[in-house]
């Protein structure tokens, strides 16, 4: 290791690597050694190599075409269920995600100052034993509490998790609460279940609450959805926005933000009342049949219509058509369902009205709420168990927020607990595939959050904010380039594999994870060679040979013992629309009504989305997605701005409690006048982002950090923001 | 230190020389950066807007104004109308000036100059514009052959000249013909384009509109040029036998508006005239310049004697017929509609001429005037009676 | 090579939701450069105000016309037509001249203006992926669709299930496939629940619109060899005519005794 570095040891920003694809020379990289090995391809070097996209957690199979040895392009693997065939715009461009000049190719460790972008390259040696001797030092002088770890849904979450338990710090950051920690707790709490899979093959009444399926896009469920819809399928849509979703729509209801319960508690309210739904059948599996009716009586549709905005006369009507196409009626489940406080019981009232379909309830109904353990069926490397964790986790989980599942957690709240250095201070952050600087909001107390870190390691493909901002990057493989576990979906157990060789030095996190454990010396808790013999060990129990299993990409997992009795994983046995868990937690037992803040005058409500182009904060680097991306601008309704004088396409600056960005303006007529509409993702820090740094503004900077104390949801749309001219 | 600055008399340009010689210059290098830059370089040229004012003016007016050279070969050599002989070379030299100045100008705009000739070797049969291209390359040809004798005659080899002088009808039959055959297709080449060209200006007989054009701003354009030369040139006025010309133009003017007026009328376009905005006014101001005034103005005979007179009558006509030209290859063509486009490189709808754009075709015109002022002082241009001093 | 007799599209502006995984396929799987694209958005985009709105967009790329304009108009012939459908472009005839994106009523032909004589400028359009059509596959647009916007198949198959589908859904669709006749028919075939225009499609006639170009290119070598020869006989005869005079004028002068004084 040198002391004295030179001017060449400095990483310039942006590598040379793929330059020749930027330059136009289209990129044909070379297919993996592996999958040439493993006999993929044919004499002629043409074949494909199954494997699993990564542009989003929905994981589309995906097959890489090859011609003459070189990969040439990405199409959907029919045999997949995600993607039947097809992926989305983000799945083919794959290839230029891989491709990025940007990547981070070897180890980085920072010279300047956090936040300066100066690295200098370093061995995978020296990295790895710096982070170990960092974090064992942290562990010795703090406790191994005082390491925070953090990750984002991805297919090494275990052995993530694994790293993290073994090391003994509880305190564990995902995505989650800024994503579906209210719809995963309110299913959890009324159906046992984290999320009901959904069916649209005979489904004629669809009600979404946002979920715009059309932008964010899960491609086989917007294929069926889309399919749903041309068959006839009625589709009412709400949403304060005109998406493209509601141009899909029957009827799209440009709802008040923050009233989606009040909407769909109303539904209740006429279905009950009017004995809509078939109570003696539905109450043989649900809680709360009985007091339903009174406990819905004040939320009529006249009272709806004054929260809302809808009127009455409409809600009245969605609520007995969705009733009348029972059980074939639906009312999406959600996904990202962080918007406001009260997204909590816009969720159980969801579940609710599902419930009362009795969609639920239909074996190959429109809803499913069958228990599909992670893992399940797959072996697993021996491993000892973990130590006891005894301290308090510092995201308040669960003794702050008691109905949080552990591996939800409130992540938002660990930047308080790191800045005020309450219960105790922690020292180091280890972040693998996530991007909290750009995700979490309220980004400058993030910032603060990582000016409190003595040490902060991130594990990324590119250099993405908060590897900007951190002390050691190490370069992942991108998904095209490495091995991950084994994904069951649908009773087929999938393989990811390298379809190219991984660039640089880039490596699986499968590896990084042992190499790091091992020097942490939790060797024992990575008992396998490499990912090859990982992923044997995974497939044991299936009794296939990996080569074939690499062949077919995927391997048959044995069919599911005959159902018998539906039975819910709840503490009944069934449906808890009245839970007692909750009654005893000091909350509300039926789903209520919660009435949400609301701007002041002159002030708008601060929507966020999905455009299919990009996926949450991590694409945007991307050339092609770039190419066919819309231009970020803040959508403000065309007759409000003309009101205050703004004009399309001006510079305006948009503030809020916490923040203040300046953007370009949308004046358009697809928004509420009460609200203004940013696309999350953008307004980068990274200098070495070539394509995306300088490109639109961060809505992380503006948002206002809220937590529902029940789900530990963040309330992303409860941010009220006051624009004028830049 | 005094310079001793004694400069050949001979190889002292005179300050227009220079200017000319200047935008030559700078239409020059603006073209090489065209060549190794792109047309985008240096023009708003756009996938929504392919051809612009190059087309509209070297192409399009450029073969429009050169028509003065078949018609009075025709006048002269067909029909045998020798008192318009000294109006017959000086429009040669202008037809073949001006027609390499349109190849130059394509040389330019093509993307690919250097494969010009390759419309000699593949030929699709049923495009106007290699019917044009094979035109132009030919008429250009006869009107090398027809202005040889001059050069000959300038260089003293008179046997040359007059062997050429003895069989030149052939080549006038050949330049009339494939005159008329591509002053009508350049309005034959948008008719493919019915959807784009406004109403008032598309119709099947375009070919018909633009050949009797062509002859209105070829008659015009040989008074122009007679008038413009002998004051530049300080010889005497033709103007009895530019009055002679000038009677003429009112017949072919009036046949045209009946002609253009007509087929409106019949196509059942007459409800577009007045209620189409913008093209509206297009449309009269140009047939105003173009048909009505000329019209008018050469009806007078004071007019028709006075030189003054022609020449005025002259330009309008020149201009009205360059408006016409250029709506029909611009103004009046539907570019892209503002609809949404993505991704939003695609389409560039808005096109202005640049200033480097236009300096290319500057340089261009610099040059026929060059070249033409050159000819007309070396080469007996402008008849056997020459004045003494060539000065 | 398959069976299919005329390769044609289907798309349904009712089902697209403007994904543009359509454009990256093609961009991916023909190596196109960044700054050109195949495939666009075009139409209105959102009408209407709020909260009664519509969105009026679709995508479309070349329309593989029957009677190509592109094709008629090109001097060079650069353009060629497959008996299966496909419009080819030869980039080793092109000259650049940009006719075919004048002739083109839909604006697809697309040029390199910011290329130069080194790097070539030349067109760039959809090709209905030949490498992929050519071996079963489907192009690389339609292959990804999510919603089955985009479908592909024989011509006459694909025009029966767009009328199949205007009669089981009344009311969705405009009661017209757009490009069954537009033009003489072409290989790219729309249906839309707004008018066409809307969608940025030209009215066209069933006629193809080159027709009359190619009517008028059709009487050019009789026209100018008839053209030929009525000069060359009025030059004959005015000649013969003035040479008579000529002749009269002398054989008058020979009778005068007196020689004429000039002027």
């Amino acid at each position: 290791m040198t002391n004295t570095l030179s001017r060449r040891d400095f990483l310039k920003l942006g590598t040379a690597t793929a330059a020749a694809a930027a330059a136009g020379g289209w990129i044909q990289p070379r297919a993996a050694r592996a999958a040439r090995e493993a006999g993929l391809l044919d004499a002629a070097g043409n074949g494909y190599i199954p494997s699993m996209c990564e542009m989003c957690v929905w994981r589309c199979g995906l097959l890489a075409r090859v011609e003459d040895g070189r990969v040439v392009k990405l199409e959907g693997n029919p045999e997949h269920p995600h993607s039947r065939g097809n992926l989305c715009p983000r799945g083919q461009s794959g290839l230029m995600n891989t491709y990025d000049p940007d990547r981070v190719l070897t180890p980085l460790i920072r010279v300047g100052k956090r936040g300066d972008g100066l690295f200098r390259k370093a061995s995978w040696e020296e990295s790895l034993d710096l982070i170990a001797n960092k974090m064992l030092e942290i562990k010795t002088r703090y406790g191994p509490e005082a390491m925070v770890f953090s990750t984002t849904h991805c297919l090494t979450q275990q052995q993530f998790e694994n790293m993290m338990y073994a090391f003994g710090s509880p305190n564990y950051g995902t995505q989650r609460s800024l994503c579906f920690n209210a719809m995963i707790t309110a299913f959890l709490l009324t159906y046992g279940v984290e999320e009901p899979a959904r069916n649209y093959n005979n489904v004629d009444f669809i009600l979404l609450v946002g979920r715009n399926m059309m932008e964010a896009i899960s491609t086989s469920e917007t294929s069926e959805l889309s399919h749903a819809v041309d068959r006839g399928a009625k589709l009412v849509y709400l949403d304060p926005r005109y998406t493209k979703t509601a141009s899909r729509a029957a009827e799209w209801i440009p709802i008040r933000p923050g009233t989606d319960s009040a909407f769909l508690l109303a539904m209740i309210n006429v279905i009950v009342t009017n004995e809509l739904a078939d109570c003696e059948f539905v109450k043989k599996y649900v809680v709360g049949c009985d007091g339903i009716k009174d406990a819905m009586s004040r939320y009529t549709p006249e009272w709806a219509e004054k929260i809302t905005g809808v009127p009455a006369a409409t809600i009245d009507r969605i609520a007995r058509e969705y009733a009348a196409a029972r059980p074939n009626s639906l009312v999406h489940p959600g996904w990202r369902t962080s918007n406001f406080l009260n997204s909590f019981q816009t969720e159980r009232a969801i579940a609710t009205l599902n419930a009362l379909s009795g969609n639920v309830l239909t074996p190959g109904g429109c809803l499913s709420a069958e228990v599909a353990a992670e893992g399940a069926g797959l072996g697993a490397p021996p491993q000892p168990p973990y130590p006891r964790l005894s301290a308090l986790r510092l995201d308040g989980t669960p003794w702050k927020y008691p109905l949080v599942p552990l591996k939800l957690g409130v992540f938002q709240e660990l930047r308080d607990a790191i800045i005020t250095g309450q219960p105790y201070q922690a020292h180091g952050w280890f972040i693998s595939r996530q991007n909290p600087i750009l995700s979490l909001p309220d980004r400058n107390k993030t910032l603060q959050a990582f000016g409190k870190m003595d040490f902060i390691a991130t594990v990324d493909i590119i250099m993405n904010d908060t590897a900007w901002f951190s002390d050691v990057v190490l370069p992942e493989a991108s998904y095209l380039e490495r091995y991950d576990p084994i994904l069951p979906v649908e009773g087929k157990a999938f393989i990811r594999q390298p379809v190219i060789e991984p660039q640089g030095e880039a490596k699986s996190t499968l590896w990084i994870y042992k190499q790091l454990g091992e020097r942490l010396g939790l060797g024992d808790y990575f008992q396998y060679d490499d990912e090859e013999d990982y992923l044997r060990t995974q497939l044991k129990p299936l009794a296939v040979d990996l080569e074939e299993v690499k062949a077919l990409g995927y391997a048959k997992m044995p069919e599911d013992e005959t159902k018998g009795e539906i039975t819910f994983n709840t503490p009944s046995g069934k449906i808890e629309i009245y839970s007692e868990t909750l009654k005893n937690a000091g909350f509300s037992p039926w789903p209520t009504w919660e009435e949400p803040p609301v701007p002041a005058e002159g002030e708008f409500f601060l929507l966020t989305g999905k455009v299919a182009q990009q996926t949450q904060f991590g694409t945007q680097n991307n050339q092609l997605l770039h190419k066919y991306s819309d231009e970020p601008r803040l959508w403000m309704n065309a007759s409000v701005a003309e009101e205050r004088g703004l004009r399309d396409s001006e510079w305006v600056e948009v503030t809020s409690n916490v923040g203040k960005v300046h953007i370009r303006l949308l004046a358009t007529q697809a928004i509420r006048p009460d609200c203004v509409y940013m696309t999350p993702g953008y307004g980068h820090l990274s200098r070495g982002l070539k394509t995306a740094y300088g490109w639109g503004a961060s809505d992380s900077v503006l948002h206002v950090t809220y937590t529902d104390p029940i789900s530990g949801s963040q309330a992303l749309s409860q941010t009220f923001v006051s624009v004028k001219k830049a | 230190m005094k310079l001793n600055l004694t400069i050949d008399k001979r190889l002292q340009l005179k300050p227009i020389v220079i200017v000319l010689l200047a935008l030559m210059g700078i239409a020059f290098v603006v073209a090489m950066i065209r060549y190794v830059s792109g047309i985008g370089s240096i023009s708003d040229l756009s996938n929504s807007f392919p051809w612009g004012f190059w087309i509209s003016f070297d192409l399009f007016t450029g073969v429009a104004i050169s028509s003065g050279g078949f018609l009075l070969a025709a006048t002269v050599y067909i029909f045998e109308l020798n008192q318009f002989k000294p109006l017959l070379r000086p429009s040669i030299l202008t037809a073949f000036l001006g027609y390499i100045m349109v190849v130059i100008a394509l040389l330019v705009d093509l993307g690919h100059p250097e494969r010009i000739w390759y419309m000699m070797i593949h030929m699709n049969g049923t495009s106007v514009l290699l019917e044009i291209g094979i035109c132009v390359m030919s008429y250009l040809t006869v009107l090398a052959i027809e202005f040889a004798p001059v050069v000959f005659e300038g260089i003293k080899w008179q046997k040359a000249a007059h062997f050429l002088h003895r069989f030149i009808m052939p080549f006038v039959i050949l330049g009339v013909v494939l005159s008329t055959l591509h002053q009508s297709s350049l309005g034959s080449l948008l008719l493919i384009e019915p959807q784009k060209l406004h109403p008032l200006w598309w119709t099947p007989i375009l070919p018909i509109e633009f050949f009797i054009s062509a002859i209105g701003i070829g008659l015009a354009m040989i008074i122009l040029e007679s008038s413009l030369s002998s004051r530049a040139f300080k010889r005497g006025l033709e103007t009895h036998l530019l009055e002679k010309l000038a009677k003429v133009i009112p017949i072919v003017l009036v046949v045209y508006v009946v002609v253009k007026f007509g087929e409106i009328i019949i196509a059942g376009d007459a409800k577009y005239l007045l209620i189409s905005g913008i093209m509206s006014i297009l449309f009269w101001a140009e047939i105003a310049m173009s048909t009505f005034i000329p019209l008018i103005l050469f009806s007078f005979k004071r007019i028709r004697k006075s030189a003054s007179g022609l020449l005025i009558g002259a330009i309008i006509t020149f201009f009205g017929m360059i408006m016409n030209r250029f709506d029909v290859s611009w103004l009046a063509v539907k570019h892209s509609d503002p609809l949404s486009y993505l991704p939003t490189f695609m389409s560039n709808v808005k096109y202005f001429p640049t200033l480097p754009e236009i300096s290319v075709s500057v340089g261009i015109f610099s040059f026929g005037i060059l070249a033409f002022g050159l000819a007309a002082k070396y080469l007996p241009v402008f008849g056997k009676q020459e004045e003494a001093s060539t000065k | 090579m398959t069976e299919i007799n005329h390769h044609a599209f289907l798309f349904d502006a009712t089902r697209c939701i403007d994904c543009r995984a359509c454009m990256v396929a093609c961009s991916v799987e023909n190596k196109i450069p960044m700054n050109k694209t195949r495939i666009w958005v075009a139409g209105l985009g959102i009408t209407g105000e709020f909260p009664n709105l519509q969105r009026e967009t679709m995508v479309y790329h070349c329309m593989h016309c029957n009677a190509p304009d592109c094709l008629s108009g090109c001097p060079v012939g650069a353009y060629s037509k497959r008996d299966d459908g496909p419009v080819e472009y030869d980039k080793n005839r092109c000259i650049g001249c940009r006719y075919c994106m004048n002739a083109c009523p839909f604006g697809v032909p697309h040029f390199d203006f910011d290329k130069g004589l080194v790097d070539g400028a030349f067109i760039d359009k959809c090709t209905l992926c030949p490498q992929r059509i050519d071996i079963g596959l489907e192009p690389a647009c339609v292959a990804t669709c999510p919603t089955d916007a985009l479908v592909y198949g024989e011509w006459t198959d694909l025009v029966k299930e767009a009328h199949d589908r205007i009669a089981a859904h009344p009311g969705r669709y405009i009661d017209h496939v757009y490009g069954e006749t537009e033009n003489g028919g072409t290989s790219y075939l729309i249906l839309s629940h707004v008018p066409f225009s809307e969608l940025g499609l030209p009215n066209l006639p069933e006629n193809p619109i080159n027709k009359v170009s190619e009517s008028v290119m059709e009487i050019t070598i009789p026209f100018a060899l008839s053209w030929a020869a009525v000069l060359t006989g009025v030059a004959a005869g005015v000649h013969m005519n003035n040479k008579k005079k000529e002749a009269n004028a002398k054989e008058a002068e020979t009778y005068d005794e007196k020689p004429e004084e000039t002027k």
